[in-house]
């Protein structure tokens, strides 16, 4: 056994720092997530359209995205794209891009696949009544698939949450790289990760309750 | 007249469902649509809406050829009201919502007088206590009365029904049938593909009796059931009684 003594009072010290990483993740997970469900609404109903070639661009963004890592993703955007553009993207700006680039694409499998869940009568009732192509997705199958979307969402939330933690290596200061900060003046390992951990933990279960809450709502009717 | 079809032809692949229906339904009649499972009844009340896409021919409904390029189909489709087998009610939307998608969306009429046609809907199919419930809530012969009011919401100058008593347990079939019974009585051009021979007997002008992808026999009910000129048709009517 070695003589390790777990100190409390460290975990206390840490806590406020490691809330601006915390604040950062959530920064960088809700506004990469909010802008993810856009693209991945984008590009899942674009699979769904009878034109070729507007499918084929889905097919590319979806394939390239969910077959290379995160972390080469924003690898790529941090470092590789401003060589080309020849002007800086920040940590912060990186990070939510890589996000929302990554999120849409699996959001966009979601999205496809909610929606082709709907039964088709839905839609020939709708269709039956005079309602545009447009106008049927919008107040007839939409509602419908969105509240089979919530807890692959859930999931994928989660999943995009956990994925910050990668950003380390573009050096934005999110929960996990501040914990990295803590241990390099403190070398408090235990304490520092069990914190970081504890704090991850909370935020996912926030999540789930929240998902569930929301899919019990809207499973009344 | 009302519908016009001309020589048309439906393939699902290789497969010819239709071959070269001709008919003509005047503003005002019932036609019943006989015949056996695959026959391709609901197949041509689906292609008079659209629904199907028809390979060859011409369908003309109320002037307009529907298949024409210059046509709006969701003006047409409002025109021609559709009740499926299934219901096909919008199960997220409470019934008074389910009726009144159609008038506020297609017809762009306002809440308040959405509101008004779908309680007056709701009364004549005998629902109006109903208004306020999801779908789910609802017994087969109820969903389906909805579903005949969501229709005439907009207010159509034909009403197509599939099959409309098919999914329903045997006893919420009379109700179903009532209302339909109460809209030929007010003089709706209604196109009507079952297998309730009692209601074709009873209230349609005209029985047209479909095998194989084609008009084998047509004519008023006494002589269709009564008195049947085809061998197919007498095959068939024996079959059903």
């Amino acid at each position: 056994m070695t003589d390790f003594d777990f100190k409390t009072e460290v975990i206390w010290e840490s806590i406020p720092i490691l809330m601006s990483g915390l604040k950062l993740t959530i920064i960088i997970t809700a506004s990469g997530l909010l802008i993810g469900f856009f693209l991945g609404a984008f590009f899942g109903l674009l699979k769904l359209i009878k034109f070729k070639p507007l499918r084929y661009i889905a097919n590319i963004y979806i394939e390239t995205i969910r077959g290379t890592p995160i972390m080469v993703q924003v690898m790529f955007i941090y470092f590789g794209l401003p060589m080309a553009l020849g002007m800086r993207i920040n940590p912060l700006t990186s990070a939510i891009s890589a996000i929302a680039i990554n999120s849409g694409a699996y959001i966009a499998e979601i999205v496809r696949g909610s929606v082709q869940s709907i039964d088709k009568g839905q839609t020939e009732a709708g269709r039956s009544i005079g309602l545009t192509r447009m106008q049927n997705m919008l107040y007839v199958v939409w509602p419908q698939a969105f509240r089979r979307m919530i807890p692959p969402l859930g999931n994928q939330f989660i999943i995009s949450l956990k994925d910050t933690s990668l950003f380390v290596v573009i050096g934005v200061g999110e929960l996990t790289r501040t914990g990295q900060e803590i241990i390099a003046t403190n070398f408090r390992a235990f304490e520092v990760w069990t914190t970081v951990a504890i704090m991850y933990l909370c935020i996912t279960f926030v999540i789930s309750k929240a998902l569930n809450f929301l899919e019990y709502r809207l499973g009344l009717r | 007249m009302i519908i016009q079809i001309k020589d048309l032809h439906k393939y699902f692949g290789d497969l010819e469902v239709l071959k070269g229906i001709n008919l003509e339904i005047e503003a005002g009649e019932v036609v019943v649509i006989i015949g056996a499972s695959g026959s391709g009844k609901s197949t041509l009340l689906r292609c008079i809406n659209k629904l199907e896409e028809i390979t060859s021919g011409q369908i003309i409904v109320d002037g307009h050829d529907i298949n024409g390029k210059d046509v709006n189909i969701n003006e047409i489709r409002a025109e021609t009201g559709m009740v499926f087998q299934q219901f096909n009610l919008f199960p997220h939307k409470t019934v008074l919502e389910n009726v009144t998608l159609g008038p506020l969306k297609v017809r762009k009429m306002n809440s308040a007088e959405a509101k008004k046609i779908g309680l007056q809907l709701l009364e004549k199919v005998g629902l109006s206590e109903k208004a306020n419930v999801y779908p789910a809530q609802l017994s087969g012969g109820q969903m389906q009365r909805v579903a005949i009011a969501r229709s005439l919401a907009l207010n159509p100058k034909v009403m197509l029904f599939d099959e409309p008593t098919s999914a329903l347990d045997p006893e919420l079939v009379g109700e179903v049938l009532e209302v339909m019974k109460q809209l030929a009585n007010e003089g709706m051009t209604m196109i009507v593909v079952t297998h309730e021979m009692g209601f074709a007997r009873e209230v349609a002008d005209r029985v047209i009796f479909i095998d194989k992808g084609v008009i084998e026999e047509e004519g008023p009910p006494e002589q269709i059931f009564d008195n049947p000129q085809n061998e197919r048709t007498k095959a068939f009517l024996a079959k059903v009684k």
